[in-house]
Protein backbone atom coordinates (compact mmCIF):
# COMPACT_ATOMS: atom_id res chain seq x y z
CA UNK A 1 0.00 0.00 0.00
CA UNK A 2 1.34 3.29 -0.99
CA UNK A 3 0.85 6.38 1.33
CA UNK A 4 0.85 8.46 -1.82
CA UNK A 5 1.62 12.35 -1.77
CA UNK A 6 3.43 14.56 0.25
CA UNK A 7 2.06 17.74 0.75
CA UNK A 8 0.51 18.44 3.90
CA UNK A 9 1.72 16.50 6.98
CA UNK A 10 -0.04 17.24 10.22
CA UNK A 11 1.29 16.83 13.61
CA UNK A 12 -0.94 16.29 16.43
CA UNK A 13 0.85 16.87 19.50
CA UNK A 14 3.22 19.40 20.49
CA UNK A 15 5.04 17.57 23.51
CA UNK A 16 8.68 16.42 22.94
CA UNK A 17 7.64 13.41 20.76
CA UNK A 18 5.82 15.92 18.27
CA UNK A 19 7.61 18.61 18.07
CA UNK A 20 11.05 16.06 17.34
CA UNK A 21 8.89 14.67 14.58
CA UNK A 22 8.09 18.13 13.17
CA UNK A 23 11.89 18.79 13.17
CA UNK A 24 12.50 15.51 11.62
CA UNK A 25 10.08 15.87 8.98
CA UNK A 26 12.09 18.59 8.03
CA UNK A 27 15.55 16.89 8.02
CA UNK A 28 14.43 13.92 6.24
CA UNK A 29 13.92 16.57 3.18
CA UNK A 30 9.66 16.95 3.59
CA UNK A 31 9.46 20.81 2.60
CA UNK A 32 5.52 20.90 2.32
CA UNK A 33 2.64 22.33 4.75
CA UNK A 34 3.50 21.18 8.29
CA UNK A 35 0.69 21.80 11.11
CA UNK A 36 1.38 20.95 14.78
CA UNK A 37 -1.38 20.78 16.69
CA UNK A 38 -1.51 21.49 20.63
CA UNK A 39 -3.77 21.56 23.24
CA UNK A 40 -1.32 23.71 25.28
CA UNK A 41 -1.22 27.00 25.13
CA UNK A 42 2.46 26.69 25.93
CA UNK A 43 5.20 26.28 23.43
CA UNK A 44 6.77 22.64 23.99
CA UNK A 45 8.57 22.06 27.39
CA UNK A 46 10.54 19.85 29.28
CA UNK A 47 8.36 17.33 31.19
CA UNK A 48 11.03 15.62 33.31
CA UNK A 49 11.90 18.94 34.51
CA UNK A 50 8.60 19.74 36.12
CA UNK A 51 9.00 17.15 39.02
CA UNK A 52 12.89 17.62 39.40
CA UNK A 53 13.85 20.90 39.05
CA UNK A 54 11.29 22.80 38.09
CA UNK A 55 9.95 22.36 41.93
CA UNK A 56 12.63 23.45 43.55
CA UNK A 57 14.72 25.77 41.03
CA UNK A 58 14.33 29.20 43.15
CA UNK A 59 13.85 32.26 41.20
CA UNK A 60 14.94 30.30 38.25
CA UNK A 61 11.72 28.90 36.51
CA UNK A 62 13.89 28.29 33.32
CA UNK A 63 14.73 24.47 33.72
CA UNK A 64 11.81 22.93 30.97
CA UNK A 65 12.79 25.74 28.98
CA UNK A 66 13.10 24.23 25.35
CA UNK A 67 14.54 25.88 22.57
CA UNK A 68 12.09 27.76 20.09
CA UNK A 69 11.27 25.55 17.20
CA UNK A 70 12.92 25.48 14.28
CA UNK A 71 10.75 23.11 12.07
CA UNK A 72 8.64 26.35 10.40
CA UNK A 73 5.05 24.52 10.96
CA UNK A 74 1.79 26.29 11.62
CA UNK A 75 1.77 25.74 15.20
CA UNK A 76 -2.10 25.79 16.33
CA UNK A 77 -2.09 25.79 20.14
CA UNK A 78 -4.79 25.75 22.53
CA UNK A 79 -6.42 23.72 20.28
CA UNK A 80 -7.77 19.67 20.61
CA UNK A 81 -8.10 17.36 17.86
CA UNK A 82 -10.96 15.90 18.51
CA UNK A 83 -11.50 13.19 15.53
CA UNK A 84 -9.36 11.81 12.49
CA UNK A 85 -10.89 10.24 9.64
CA UNK A 86 -8.24 8.11 7.68
CA UNK A 87 -10.36 7.31 4.50
CA UNK A 88 -10.72 11.54 4.06
CA UNK A 89 -7.28 11.92 5.58
CA UNK A 90 -8.83 14.79 7.98
CA UNK A 91 -7.95 16.24 11.79
CA UNK A 92 -11.13 17.76 12.89
CA UNK A 93 -9.97 20.08 16.18
CA UNK A 94 -12.58 21.34 18.86
CA UNK A 95 -12.76 24.72 17.04
CA UNK A 96 -14.96 22.84 14.27
CA UNK A 97 -11.69 23.08 11.88
CA UNK A 98 -10.84 20.05 9.64
CA UNK A 99 -7.14 19.96 8.49
CA UNK A 100 -6.63 18.13 5.60
CA UNK A 101 -3.00 15.87 5.82
CA UNK A 102 -1.27 13.64 3.27
CA UNK A 103 0.53 11.97 6.44
CA UNK A 104 -0.63 12.56 10.36
CA UNK A 105 1.47 12.18 12.68
CA UNK A 106 -0.46 10.91 16.49
CA UNK A 107 1.91 12.49 19.30
CA UNK A 108 -1.04 13.26 21.77
CA UNK A 109 0.98 11.69 25.01
CA UNK A 110 -0.70 10.62 27.79
CA UNK A 111 -2.61 12.24 30.92
CA UNK A 112 -1.87 11.49 34.64
CA UNK A 113 -4.31 8.63 35.65
CA UNK A 114 -6.66 9.95 38.59
CA UNK A 115 -8.25 7.90 41.37
CA UNK A 116 -11.36 10.44 42.10
CA UNK A 117 -12.79 13.10 40.33
CA UNK A 118 -12.43 15.58 43.20
CA UNK A 119 -10.44 19.00 42.49
CA UNK A 120 -8.50 18.28 45.93
CA UNK A 121 -6.53 15.48 44.11
CA UNK A 122 -3.76 17.36 42.35
CA UNK A 123 -1.80 15.55 39.73
CA UNK A 124 1.20 16.53 38.03
CA UNK A 125 1.25 16.07 34.29
CA UNK A 126 1.81 19.56 32.66
CA UNK A 127 3.42 22.92 33.48
CA UNK A 128 0.71 24.78 34.55
CA UNK A 129 0.24 21.60 37.14
CA UNK A 130 4.03 21.75 38.58
CA UNK A 131 3.55 25.99 38.43
CA UNK A 132 0.56 25.39 40.95
CA UNK A 133 2.10 22.73 42.85
CA UNK A 134 5.41 24.68 43.23
CA UNK A 135 3.16 28.20 44.48
CA UNK A 136 1.29 25.84 47.05
CA UNK A 137 4.45 24.05 48.15
CA UNK A 138 6.06 27.44 49.39
CA UNK A 139 3.62 27.83 52.41
CA UNK A 140 4.99 24.34 54.02
CA UNK A 141 1.82 22.23 53.45
CA UNK A 142 1.72 18.73 54.82
CA UNK A 143 1.34 16.43 51.75
CA UNK A 144 0.45 13.25 51.38
CA UNK A 145 1.27 11.60 47.96
CA UNK A 146 0.04 8.10 46.38
CA UNK A 147 2.13 6.23 44.38
CA UNK A 148 5.22 5.02 44.88
CA UNK A 149 6.97 4.76 41.37
CA UNK A 150 9.25 7.44 40.04
CA UNK A 151 7.32 10.34 40.03
CA UNK A 152 5.82 9.75 43.26
CA UNK A 153 8.80 9.41 44.86
CA UNK A 154 10.07 12.13 42.75
CA UNK A 155 7.22 14.68 44.14
CA UNK A 156 7.71 13.42 47.55
CA UNK A 157 11.48 14.31 47.37
CA UNK A 158 10.64 17.61 46.18
CA UNK A 159 7.94 18.42 48.71
CA UNK A 160 10.41 17.52 51.62
CA UNK A 161 13.27 19.56 49.89
CA UNK A 162 10.62 22.37 50.51
CA UNK A 163 10.21 21.47 54.34
CA UNK A 164 6.58 20.36 53.79
CA UNK A 165 6.17 16.80 56.08
CA UNK A 166 5.91 13.96 53.54
CA UNK A 167 3.81 10.81 53.82
CA UNK A 168 3.81 8.21 50.73
CA UNK A 169 1.61 5.96 50.36
CA UNK A 170 2.71 3.16 48.00
CA UNK A 171 1.53 -0.22 47.27
CA UNK A 172 4.94 -2.71 48.41
CA UNK A 173 7.89 -1.59 48.57
CA UNK A 174 8.35 1.85 47.15
CA UNK A 175 9.83 2.11 42.94
CA UNK A 176 10.74 -1.85 43.66
CA UNK A 177 7.89 -2.79 40.43
CA UNK A 178 9.64 0.24 38.13
CA UNK A 179 13.69 -0.45 39.34
CA UNK A 180 13.54 -3.59 40.96
CA UNK A 181 14.45 -4.71 44.81
CA UNK A 182 18.06 -4.05 44.72
CA UNK A 183 17.76 0.37 43.85
CA UNK A 184 14.12 0.53 45.41
CA UNK A 185 16.00 -0.72 48.77
CA UNK A 186 18.92 1.81 48.14
CA UNK A 187 15.95 4.74 47.25
CA UNK A 188 13.87 3.56 50.13
CA UNK A 189 16.34 4.24 53.00
CA UNK A 190 17.46 7.61 51.24
CA UNK A 191 14.18 8.58 51.44
CA UNK A 192 13.71 7.39 55.17
CA UNK A 193 16.68 9.17 56.33
CA UNK A 194 15.56 12.57 54.48
CA UNK A 195 12.16 11.94 56.91
CA UNK A 196 9.77 10.32 54.11
CA UNK A 197 6.66 8.31 56.17
CA UNK A 198 6.07 5.51 54.03
CA UNK A 199 3.05 3.70 54.59
CA UNK A 200 2.77 0.36 52.52
CA UNK A 201 -0.58 -0.72 51.10
CA UNK A 202 -2.39 -3.18 48.99
CA UNK A 203 -4.73 -0.51 48.28
CA UNK A 204 -6.29 3.12 48.52
CA UNK A 205 -8.75 4.86 47.32
CA UNK A 206 -9.61 8.70 47.58
CA UNK A 207 -12.52 10.07 49.22
CA UNK A 208 -14.76 13.06 50.45
CA UNK A 209 -16.45 16.08 49.05
CA UNK A 210 -14.98 19.49 47.81
CA UNK A 211 -12.85 20.99 49.89
CA UNK A 212 -11.99 17.66 52.06
CA UNK A 213 -10.41 14.64 50.17
CA UNK A 214 -8.85 12.09 52.21
CA UNK A 215 -7.19 8.65 51.28
CA UNK A 216 -9.00 5.52 52.78
CA UNK A 217 -6.10 2.47 52.58
CA UNK A 218 -7.60 -0.96 52.56
CA UNK A 219 -7.62 -1.68 56.41
CA UNK A 220 -9.86 0.92 56.94
CA UNK A 221 -6.91 3.29 58.13
CA UNK A 222 -7.80 7.28 56.93
CA UNK A 223 -4.78 10.03 55.95
CA UNK A 224 -5.15 12.93 55.80
CA UNK A 225 -2.81 16.13 54.32
CA UNK A 226 -3.56 20.06 53.19
CA UNK A 227 -2.05 18.90 50.02
CA UNK A 228 -3.12 15.31 48.25
CA UNK A 229 -0.82 14.48 45.32
CA UNK A 230 -1.49 11.40 43.16
CA UNK A 231 0.75 9.77 41.07
CA UNK A 232 -0.86 6.35 39.67
CA UNK A 233 0.29 5.98 36.53
CA UNK A 234 -0.58 7.73 33.09
CA UNK A 235 -3.47 6.88 30.42
CA UNK A 236 -3.02 7.73 26.93
CA UNK A 237 -4.95 10.26 25.31
CA UNK A 238 -6.43 8.59 22.99
CA UNK A 239 -9.65 9.12 23.23
CA UNK A 240 -10.11 11.49 19.74
CA UNK A 241 -9.35 8.23 17.83
CA UNK A 242 -12.33 6.37 18.66
CA UNK A 243 -13.87 4.69 16.01
CA UNK A 244 -10.25 4.50 13.50
CA UNK A 245 -9.67 1.18 14.72
CA UNK A 246 -6.04 2.21 15.44
CA UNK A 247 -6.42 1.85 18.93
CA UNK A 248 -6.19 -1.85 20.92
CA UNK A 249 -5.99 -2.00 24.73
CA UNK A 250 -5.76 1.87 24.71
CA UNK A 251 -2.87 2.49 22.83
CA UNK A 252 -1.69 2.50 19.16
CA UNK A 253 0.13 -0.38 18.33
CA UNK A 254 3.01 0.50 15.65
CA UNK A 255 5.68 -1.08 13.73
CA UNK A 256 9.35 -1.11 14.25
CA UNK A 257 9.63 2.19 12.45
CA UNK A 258 6.53 3.82 14.37
CA UNK A 259 4.02 3.32 11.80
CA UNK A 260 0.27 2.39 12.06
CA UNK A 261 -0.48 2.37 8.46
CA UNK A 262 2.24 4.51 5.87
CA UNK A 263 0.42 7.42 6.36
CA UNK A 264 -0.07 7.26 9.87
CA UNK A 265 2.64 7.55 12.64
CA UNK A 266 1.99 7.09 15.99
CA UNK A 267 5.16 8.02 18.64
CA UNK A 268 5.36 8.96 22.41
CA UNK A 269 3.33 7.68 25.11
CA UNK A 270 0.36 6.60 23.22
CA UNK A 271 2.62 4.50 21.30
CA UNK A 272 3.09 0.60 21.71
CA UNK A 273 6.10 -0.26 19.53
CA UNK A 274 7.73 -3.44 19.14
CA UNK A 275 10.32 -4.18 21.97
CA UNK A 276 12.21 -7.23 22.95
CA UNK A 277 9.63 -7.66 25.68
CA UNK A 278 6.82 -7.36 23.29
CA UNK A 279 4.71 -4.36 21.89
CA UNK A 280 4.84 -2.16 25.02
CA UNK A 281 4.56 1.18 25.68
CA UNK A 282 7.44 2.89 27.32
CA UNK A 283 6.25 6.53 28.04
CA UNK A 284 9.95 8.02 28.86
CA UNK A 285 11.65 11.09 27.21
CA UNK A 286 14.44 9.70 25.35
CA UNK A 287 11.73 7.00 23.79
CA UNK A 288 9.71 9.81 22.56
CA UNK A 289 12.17 11.24 21.02
CA UNK A 290 13.77 8.28 19.18
CA UNK A 291 10.15 6.83 18.00
CA UNK A 292 9.39 10.80 16.32
CA UNK A 293 12.82 10.44 14.77
CA UNK A 294 12.18 6.72 13.61
CA UNK A 295 8.83 7.91 12.43
CA UNK A 296 9.02 11.18 11.00
CA UNK A 297 12.33 9.42 8.82
CA UNK A 298 9.88 6.64 8.06
CA UNK A 299 6.28 9.32 6.94
CA UNK A 300 8.86 10.66 4.31
CA UNK A 301 11.40 7.74 2.60
CA UNK A 302 8.98 4.49 4.02
CA UNK A 303 11.01 1.20 4.30
CA UNK A 304 14.45 2.89 3.13
CA UNK A 305 14.22 4.61 6.77
CA UNK A 306 15.75 2.43 9.65
CA UNK A 307 13.77 0.93 11.99
CA UNK A 308 13.62 2.34 15.39
CA UNK A 309 16.76 0.08 17.31
CA UNK A 310 15.43 1.56 20.62
CA UNK A 311 16.75 1.01 24.10
CA UNK A 312 15.59 2.80 27.40
CA UNK A 313 17.55 5.48 29.13
CA UNK A 314 15.80 6.57 31.88
CA UNK A 315 17.20 8.92 34.93
CA UNK A 316 15.50 10.11 38.32
CA UNK A 317 16.83 12.41 41.19
CA UNK A 318 15.41 12.04 44.25
CA UNK A 319 16.11 12.32 48.08
CA UNK A 320 19.97 13.57 47.12
CA UNK A 321 20.70 10.78 45.24
CA UNK A 322 20.71 10.41 41.28
CA UNK A 323 19.85 7.37 39.78
CA UNK A 324 20.86 6.77 35.27
CA UNK A 325 19.82 3.47 33.29
CA UNK A 326 20.33 2.07 30.35
CA UNK A 327 18.66 -0.53 29.04
CA UNK A 328 15.07 -1.98 31.03
CA UNK A 329 14.12 -2.24 34.14
CA UNK A 330 13.09 -3.38 36.86
CA UNK A 331 16.88 -4.82 37.42
CA UNK A 332 16.34 -8.27 38.94
CA UNK A 333 18.42 -9.66 41.73
CA UNK A 334 21.94 -8.23 43.13
CA UNK A 335 23.95 -6.25 40.35
CA UNK A 336 27.71 -6.84 39.70
CA UNK A 337 29.88 -4.08 39.98
CA UNK A 338 32.11 -2.27 37.45
CA UNK A 339 32.90 0.47 40.01
CA UNK A 340 31.91 1.02 43.57
CA UNK A 341 30.74 -1.51 45.80
CA UNK A 342 27.94 -2.46 47.61
CA UNK A 343 26.79 -0.57 50.70
CA UNK A 344 26.11 2.96 49.30
CA UNK A 345 27.98 5.44 47.68
CA UNK A 346 28.50 5.89 44.07
CA UNK A 347 28.07 2.58 42.00
CA UNK A 348 27.98 1.55 38.70
CA UNK A 349 26.48 -1.75 38.10
CA UNK A 350 24.97 -4.03 35.63
CA UNK A 351 22.30 -6.86 35.38
CA UNK A 352 22.64 -9.76 33.26
CA UNK A 353 18.36 -9.92 32.48
CA UNK A 354 16.28 -12.86 31.80
CA UNK A 355 15.43 -11.45 28.21
CA UNK A 356 19.34 -11.40 27.37
CA UNK A 357 19.89 -7.78 27.62
CA UNK A 358 22.06 -6.08 30.20
CA UNK A 359 20.67 -3.36 32.18
CA UNK A 360 23.58 -0.73 33.13
CA UNK A 361 22.86 2.15 35.95
CA UNK A 362 24.77 4.69 37.20
CA UNK A 363 24.14 5.71 40.94
CA UNK A 364 25.41 8.83 41.87
CA UNK A 365 28.13 8.33 39.26
CA UNK A 366 28.79 10.91 36.25
CA UNK A 367 28.83 9.37 33.17
CA UNK A 368 27.83 9.88 29.72
CA UNK A 369 25.06 7.95 28.40
CA UNK A 370 27.18 6.07 25.19
CA UNK A 371 29.39 4.78 27.77
CA UNK A 372 26.40 3.76 29.50
CA UNK A 373 25.47 2.02 26.33
CA UNK A 374 28.90 0.61 25.72
CA UNK A 375 28.51 -1.15 29.47
CA UNK A 376 25.40 -3.19 27.85
CA UNK A 377 26.95 -3.96 24.81
CA UNK A 378 30.54 -4.96 26.53
CA UNK A 379 28.28 -7.54 28.91
CA UNK A 380 26.20 -8.90 26.87
CA UNK B 1 25.85 31.13 15.30
CA UNK B 2 26.89 29.88 18.16
CA UNK B 3 26.20 27.56 20.94
CA UNK B 4 25.79 28.45 24.60
CA UNK B 5 26.48 25.66 27.89
CA UNK B 6 24.98 26.71 31.03
CA UNK B 7 27.75 24.42 32.70
CA UNK B 8 25.96 24.54 36.64
CA UNK B 9 23.27 23.23 35.25
CA UNK B 10 24.42 20.50 32.73
CA UNK B 11 24.07 17.02 34.13
CA UNK B 12 25.69 15.09 31.35
CA UNK B 13 22.94 13.35 30.60
CA UNK B 14 24.99 13.05 26.69
CA UNK B 15 21.75 13.00 24.77
CA UNK B 16 23.42 15.75 23.03
CA UNK B 17 25.91 14.03 22.00
CA UNK B 18 24.05 11.54 20.78
CA UNK B 19 22.13 13.95 18.77
CA UNK B 20 25.10 15.82 17.72
CA UNK B 21 28.19 14.27 17.89
CA UNK B 22 30.46 16.09 15.31
CA UNK B 23 29.60 19.20 18.04
CA UNK B 24 30.13 18.26 21.22
CA UNK B 25 30.87 15.02 23.59
CA UNK B 26 30.83 14.16 27.11
CA UNK B 27 34.14 13.31 28.46
CA UNK B 28 35.40 10.25 30.58
CA UNK B 29 34.37 12.70 33.65
CA UNK B 30 31.32 12.98 32.39
CA UNK B 31 31.74 16.90 31.93
CA UNK B 32 30.11 18.02 28.40
CA UNK B 33 33.00 19.49 25.96
CA UNK B 34 31.58 21.52 23.52
CA UNK B 35 33.91 20.79 19.76
CA UNK B 36 33.04 23.78 18.05
CA UNK B 37 31.16 26.53 19.84
CA UNK B 38 30.90 28.97 16.47
CA UNK B 39 28.80 27.29 13.85
CA UNK B 40 27.34 28.27 10.76
CA UNK B 41 23.97 27.82 9.12
CA UNK B 42 24.43 24.43 7.72
CA UNK B 43 25.07 23.34 11.21
CA UNK B 44 22.18 25.08 13.03
CA UNK B 45 19.66 22.09 12.64
CA UNK B 46 22.30 20.13 14.41
CA UNK B 47 22.88 22.23 17.08
CA UNK B 48 19.10 22.67 17.31
CA UNK B 49 18.80 19.17 17.53
CA UNK B 50 20.74 18.97 20.48
CA UNK B 51 19.82 21.61 22.34
CA UNK B 52 16.25 20.38 22.19
CA UNK B 53 17.00 16.70 23.67
CA UNK B 54 18.60 18.32 26.59
CA UNK B 55 16.31 17.41 29.36
CA UNK B 56 17.50 20.14 31.79
CA UNK B 57 17.47 23.26 29.21
CA UNK B 58 21.36 23.48 29.43
CA UNK B 59 21.83 24.18 25.89
CA UNK B 60 21.30 26.89 23.67
CA UNK B 61 22.11 28.58 19.86
CA UNK B 62 21.92 32.16 19.52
Amino acid sequence: MSAGTLERVVVVGNGIAGLTAADTLREAGFDGELTVVGDETHPAYSRPALSKALLLDGDDTSSHALPPPGHGATELLGVRATGLDLDRRLVTLDDGAALPYDRVVLATGSRARRLSGLPDEVTLRGLDDALTLRRRLADRPSVLVVGGGPLGMELASGCLAAGCRVTLVSQGVPLSAQLGPHLAGVFAAAARDRGLTVVETRGARVEGRAGDARVVLDDGAVLDAEVLLTAVGDVPNTEWLAGTGLVVNGAVPVDSRGLARPDVAAVGDLAAFPTPRGLRRIPLWSSAIEQAKAAARALVHGEDAPPLAFQPYFWTEQFGLTLKAVGHLPAAGEPAYADGEPGGGPALMTWSQEDGTTTAVALDYRIPIPRLRRMTRAAA
Amino acid sequence: MKIVLDRPRCEGHGLCEEAAPQLMHVDDDGELVLDREEIDEADAALANAAARVCPVAALRVE
